[in-house]
């Protein structure tokens, strides 16, 4: 202890040493503002598609939810004394993520209260960025979700005075749950539902989440392992349903499944280090979604699955780090 | 034993220096169970009250007759007669009350502040100064209480004992008298008073 | 003295004499508030039975007049293959002694924990006359509006021939009962509930009348 103080005390600011196994990064550009540049490069399909289907409805959600994050990091990280680091974008994220995870209906104090909490809660309580156990935008979401329960359930999705056709129908999930009714595979696909205004469409998702991969801003592992998982389950509720493929496809289109297995599910800081604990860290995200989309009250289970995960994250990390030749 | 407390000292140290809840961690399992109004934290506070000080009382009279091996027994006696009494007269007299309540009075049994007051202070002092000792401490546990109740009912329903404060418009934040509310709660509330004593020591954070 | 002291009971005396001591004022004290304790939980069910059957109006004018309802309590086994279930059933007949109707106590697992609630029938159990949720810990801002009067109501003056079921968007069908949105879960509980009790119970309160209230198990 003596030690790390007397080199703080000194000024010592040195490049921050990571440990983390092999293979070890060589690439100095792979810094954090590079990441998130790529991750808001990623997200462009999404919001475009998202003003498309849900037009002044997904606009007020973004500049209420990015504007709100900003402005929270800039007011925790002052209040701790730091400098505003506002520049890395990683407060931009969280809140167009954010965003995109809530229902269009939903007034603009819940986005705000969400970023709010994501921030202060979420993030700089546990000292910043890069030291947070659970995604930020996930515990902002989980936070609105119970405090403001009739207006983020699925019940809440619908408006059948919206401007917009989208919005005046159930959403898929909660449809196909509570009245047996399926939306065609095709509009699952491109977008055309209902839903949190960035989750609808699988293509918009697909496009970003795969150069975010190529990229290797993302980590490949956790996406495969969610959806290989969903797939398995679902496959199963598929043919015990006797559906010939179609429940498969829209529990693999439908909800926030892919937004949440390329986007949320791969923040480097909440999942596991090596590639074994994150194929282990996707597969259990993937098994919960399922649990909580079949057999619970809630007809989406994405960002309970990833929060749940998020606190086993520790775990897997021991469970799956090697160990040094020799060590016990 | 050579400074002796006062009795004005105990009770003093016992509000803020000492508060069982943010300077102990004491008692939290109420403080945290049910504290999502001000009505059933009152009447918590006054129910430990009540058991605090009898049993701070009997175990101080007792004090020269208990023995190492068996205080603990005479200790949990003590505070168990006082808790069934504090539990039947709420269910004879605040009935609804008592029934919002629930497992929570008699829970009070168990509650580590009561047991650890007889421990340190009422099984070496004189009566008069563990009386003391106790009203500190329940003052100090009601006022924590009390703060942590105000902030949730508040915000979770716009209202104080059930009057509507803030404007008709205020959306409830319902999260905050469900049990998320309560740790999230402590857990700011923890943090300011540790802020505050570090900046009042001169120390940071 | 040492010898004495070694002993147990040397050492035990005071935690005997303590239990001694506080068990009697342990005693004491039930034997002083029990009474009036059986009288709070009792009079909780009593004082909703003639809102339920009656309405609150009607029940508020026959308070206001200074008669009440002679209640009756019985208890009523209904079995349900290897289990029987009881349910209390509550007589409640006016001054003249015509019957008024009757109240069924049931409870039953909701959405957070169980449910406790009365259901009044009139007099041939042919309509369901009211509901009132006793005890309930739902979500609240959700489920826990299944105590409000307005979601209630839609149970009151209905007839038992067809069990009550859940919608969505009622379309104005037969013993069609509005989902609370965001809360089909406790709506469903309750529900079910009151479905339960009016079957199990109807068939009762025939053999009840003609007996007049006594004897029948």
């Amino acid at each position: 202890m003596s030690k790390i103080s007397e080199i703080e005390g000194a000024g010592h600011e040195g490049p921050t040493l990571n440990v983390a196994p092999s293979p070890h990064v060589s690439d100095i550009t792979f810094t954090t503002k590079r990441m998130m540049t790529d991750v808001l490069i990623a997200l462009v399909p999404l919001v475009a598609m998202s003003v498309f289907v849900f037009r002044g409805y997904a606009v007020k959600q973004l500049v209420v939810c990015v504007v709100a994050c900003l402005a929270s990091e800039a007011l925790f990280v002052s209040m701790r004394g730091r400098k505003i680091t506002l520049t890395d974008c990683s407060a931009a994220v969280t809140g167009i993520i954010l965003a995109l995870s809530l229902p269009g209906t939903a007034p603009w104090y819940v986005g705000a209260l969400a970023s709010f909490v994501a921030m202060g809660i979420g993030k700089i309580i546990f000292g910043g960025l890069g030291m947070n156990i659970f995604n930020p935008a996930m515990v902002g979401r989980a936070f609105v979700m119970i405090a403001f329960a009739s207006l983020m359930g699925a019940g809440a999705y619908e408006n059948p005075a919206g401007v917009v056709d989208a919005i005046s129908q159930a959403t898929p999930l909660n449809a196909f749950k509570g009245s047996g009714v399926a939306t065609s595979v095709f509009d699952l696909f491109f977008g055309f539902t209902n839903g949190s205004i960035g989750e609808t469409s699988a293509l918009a998702a697909l496009i970003g989440g795969i150069f975010l991969c190529v990229r290797r801003t993302a980590s490949w592992e956790i996406p495969v392992g969610v959806l290989s998982c969903v797939a398995v389950l679902a496959g199963l509720a598929d043919l015990s349903a006797g559906a010939g493929g179609y429940v498969l496809l829209h529990h693999l289109f439908g909800g926030a499944l892919l937004f949440g297995a390329f986007f949320i599910a791969t923040d480097p800081v909440t999942s596991p280090l090596t590639p074994r604990g994150k194929f282990i860290f996707g597969a259990g995200v993937g098994a919960l979604v399922m649990i909580i989309r079949l057999f619970s009250g809630y007809p989406e289970g994405v960002m309970f699955a990833i929060l749940l995960m998020n606190a086993v994250t520790p775990l897997i990390n021991r469970w799956t780090i090697p160990h040094p030749m020799g060590d016990a | 034993m050579a400074d002796q407390p006062t009795a004005t000292e105990r009770f003093l140290q016992g509000i803020l220096p000492e508060n069982p809840v943010y300077r102990q961690l004491l008692g939290l399992c109420p403080t945290l169970a049910v504290t999502n109004g001000m009505q059933p934290a009152i009447t918590m506070a006054c129910s430990v009250a009540f058991v605090l000080i009898c049993a701070n009382v009997v175990i101080s009279l007792l004090r020269n007759l208990l023995k190492p091996h068996l205080r603990i027994v005479i200790f949990t006696l003590t505070i168990a007669t006082f808790v069934t009494i504090a539990d039947r007269v709420l269910a004879a007299y605040l009935y609804q009350m008592s029934k919002t309540l629930g497992p929570y009075i008699p829970l009070i049994i168990v509650n580590c502040l009561i047991i650890c007051r007889c421990e340190v202070c009422a099984s070496k002092q004189s009566p008069f100064i563990a009386a003391s000792d106790a009203l500190g401490q329940s003052l100090g546990f009601g006022l924590a209480l009390v703060s942590i109740a105000a902030v949730r009912e508040l915000l979770g329903t716009g209202g104080l004992f059930g009057y509507q404060l803030l404007p008709a418009a205020w959306p409830d934040w319902v999260i905050m008298v469900l049990p998320p509310g309560a740790f999230i709660t402590l857990g700011l509330l923890l943090g300011l008073v540790n802020w505050y004593s570090a900046r009042k020591s001169g120390g940071s954070i | 003295m040492n010898a004495i002291q070694r002993t147990n009971l040397g050492q035990a005396w005071l935690v005997l004499l303590l239990a001694l001591l506080f068990g009697m004022s342990l005693a004491g004290v039930q034997a002083a508030l029990g009474p009036k304790i059986e009288e709070n939980k009792l009079k909780e069910t009593l004082e909703k039975v003639p809102v339920v059957i009656l309405g609150q109006q009607a029940a508020d004018e026959l308070n206001a007049k200074g008669e009440t309802l002679v209640i009756t309590p019985n208890t009523v086994a209904v079995e349900k293959g290897p289990v029987t279930k009881y349910y209390t059933l509550y007589k409640a007949d006016f001054k003249d002694g015509t019957l008024a109707g009757w109240v069924v106590k049931t409870k039953g697992q909701g959405y957070a924990d169980k449910i406790e609630l009365l259901v009044g029938m009139d007099a041939d159990a042919a309509k369901v006359t009211g509901l009132f949720i006793l005890d309930q810990k739902e979500t609240p801002g959700l489920g826990n509006k299944i105590v409000e009067d307005a979601w209630r109501a839609q149970y009151s003056n209905k007839e038992t021939t067809t069990p009550f079921k859940v919608v969505k968007l009622a379309t104005g069908g037969v013993n069609e009962i509005d989902a609370i949105s965001g809360a089909t879960i406790s709506s469903k509980a309750v529900t079910k509930f009151v479905n339960q009790a009016v079957s199990d119970l109807k068939p009762r309160v025939a053999q009840f009348k003609d007996s007049d209230g006594k004897g029948v198990q």
